[in-house]
């Protein structure tokens, strides 16, 4: 990889930058949790009683998808992670208001549970703050868009 | 309804992980014996507490919730404590050691729901 070193930018030279070291290690522990927990839920429920509410457990498939693109897109260094972690981190923050809102219009649509329902409220809204500090995190460090 | 005490033992384990690993971190310290010890000691607890579970099994009591389900957690939070020891020998820095207090309070809650699905309620 050829990266244009910018004297202005200590932490353009050598990988990890500054968006995945320091505390950007915690926020990647969290969505490594969240991609587990998710993913774990989602396998469950689909292996298990998938006929009982199909597009509840595809939508938890879903996120945990997400999860996952997100913790690896936040994990690497460079422009292509960084793309990559703002699109993921996006339809999250997307997915945890689309899903809460509907739930509240129509609570009837889906029966049960998913990961993102009730603004995250099964996982003490961490679904929903994680999104928030994420956006905030990589907005901070979007030099990151240009190497 | 008594507490389980094996629950009340991987709590304590986990809540001194816990206090020691954000310790380290607050003192600035990177991950350190103590810490990268006390992660490995949950792992040893949820070995035990798997065990444990198996041998209440064959002693004829019964997980009152899905099975699939409490083995679906202890599996899962088996790998956790190893991929956050892994991390914090990767990288030394003090945040490795709040990585590490992670895994005591993810363990936690999962504790807590595999304490629910064994008894089949409802703590607190």
């Amino acid at each position: 990889m050829n990266r244009s070193s910018n004297s202005n930018d200590p932490g353009a030279v050598s990988p990890p930058s500054g968006r995945n070291a320091g505390p950007g290690r915690l926020l990647v522990a969290v969505y490594a949790i969240f991609a587990l927990a998710a993913t774990a839920r989602a396998a469950f429920q689909i292996l298990t009683k998938f006929d009982h509410a199909p597009i509840a457990y595809l939508l938890s498939a879903f996120a945990a998808v997400v999860y996952i693109v997100a913790t690896v897109g936040l994990a690497r260094s460079g422009a292509t992670a960084y793309r990559v972690s703002v699109a993921a981190v996006g339809v999250e923050m997307a997915g945890v208001l689309a899903v809460g809102i509907f739930g509240l219009i129509d609570p009837a649509a889906l029966p049960d549970d998913t990961v993102w329902s009730g603004f995250g409220s099964g996982y003490g809204y961490v679904p929903l703050v994680l999104p928030i500090i994420g956006l905030w995190w990589l907005y901070r460090h979007r030099a990151d868009a240009r190497r | 309804m008594a507490v389980d005490p094996l629950f009340l033992v991987g709590s304590l384990v986990c809540l001194v992980s816990v206090v020691l690993c954000i310790g380290a971190a607050v003192l600035k310290q990177g991950p350190n014996d103590l810490t990268i010890l006390s992660a490995a000691a949950v792992e040893l607890f949820l070995l035990v507490y798997g065990a444990a579970s198996l041998l209440r099994l064959a002693g004829g009591q019964g997980i009152a919730g899905a099975a699939w389900e409490f083995w679906g957690y202890l599996l899962t939070a088996l790998i956790i404590p190893v991929g956050a020891v892994w991390w914090s020998l990767m990288d030394r820095s003090r945040w490795s050691n709040i990585v590490l207090s992670a895994v005591g309070i993810t363990v936690f809650v999962m504790l807590f729901r595999m304490e629910q699905i064994w008894d089949g309620a409802t703590l607190l």
